[in-house]
């Protein structure tokens, strides 16, 4: 975090960013076991849209791929998502491999009603898209009512989220 | 920032009754804000789900994840994918490093990080429709 601080600092941002911290942490038991509950799933990762420059597999970083308000997807399709408007390890890695950040395609296997002995019951019908807000308050204040709301319209008994 | 995000978000969901994972890359933004539950694997961010074009990695972090909802006995548990990305780990030297970089390379990097905060600001003060 340090590092981090440190390099927007000689980028040129005035403070060092303040990452929220909390000394309460909440915690929700599950109460059905994993192989009869509907998961849910939240990403960081954004929709392609073509017409706002290289979204590509080791693109630099992208501002005009971002996205403000919360989106979701159908879970039983392939959608097209991107993580150029994030800041990954672009030295380390390309982004090549969608299932390495997304694991939609994986969860839907470990529903599928084919697979007798599934490892869970059901995926969502939705997964969502979370905004990458250096706001705290905006990613508090918007976003995650948001998504609390989606999550319950879909019955969700659980959520995964991944961090891109 | 999108580990302060999903941060947030599981933080949220749970407050409200519903259980989380997160799956990330980057333990100590996570943990700082206080989550109820992060499986962390020890990759280059960017790779929260299993090494990039191998299925085994994959499902296997998926699985510690499911692990990690069903076991977990309380808050600010943290599992660790015993998962390595290569046995140099020098990678991880390399991420945001100001150290490691040229002055002319600090310079291009702030000029294109200025363009960039300037396009996203405009994108934030006129939010597209999204669904």
């Amino acid at each position: 975090m340090q590092r981090i601080r440190d390099y927007y600092q000689a980028l040129g941002y005035g403070a060092p960013y303040r990452w929220a911290h909390y000394a309460e942490v909440p915690f929700a038991a599950l109460r059905k076991p994993l192989a009869d509950s509907r998961i849910g799933l939240v990403t960081t990762a954004a929709p392609y849209q073509p017409d706002k420059g290289d979204q590509g597999p080791g693109a630099p970083y992208n501002a005009a791929a971002k996205f403000y308000t919360v989106y979701s997807g159908d879970s039983a399709a392939d959608p097209d998502l991107r993580i150029a408007h994030v800041a990954y390890d672009r030295a380390h890695t390309t982004a090549a491999d969608s299932s390495s950040w997304f694991p939609l395609a994986q969860l839907r296997r470990l529903a599928a009603p084919a697979n007798s002995g599934a490892r869970i019951g059901e995926l969502a019908p939705r997964f969502h898209g979370a905004p990458t807000n250096r706001s705290h308050r905006a990613t508090i204040d918007q976003d995650c009512p948001e998504l609390l709301a989606r999550v319950r319209e879909d019955k969700a008994d659980a959520v995964i989220l991944l961090a891109v | 920032m999108c580990h302060q995000t999903v941060s947030l978000a599981a933080r949220h969901l749970e407050k409200n009754g519903i259980p989380t994972v997160i799956m990330g890359c980057a333990k100590d933004i996570v943990e700082y804000v206080g989550v109820p539950r992060l499986l962390f694997s020890d990759f280059p961010l960017g790779n929260p789900a299993g090494r990039p074009n191998d299925f085994l990695s994959q499902e296997f972090t998926l699985e510690l994840a499911l692990r990690v909802l069903e076991t977990a006995p309380g808050p600010r548990t943290t599992l660790q994918s015993p998962l390595r990305w290569s046995a140099d780990p020098a990678w991880k030297l390399d991420y945001s490093n100001i150290a490691r970089l040229s002055p002319e390379e600090i310079t291009g990097r702030r000029a294109e990080f200025d363009r960039q905060k300037e396009i996203a600001k405009t994108i934030r003060t006129e939010p597209r429709a999204a669904g």
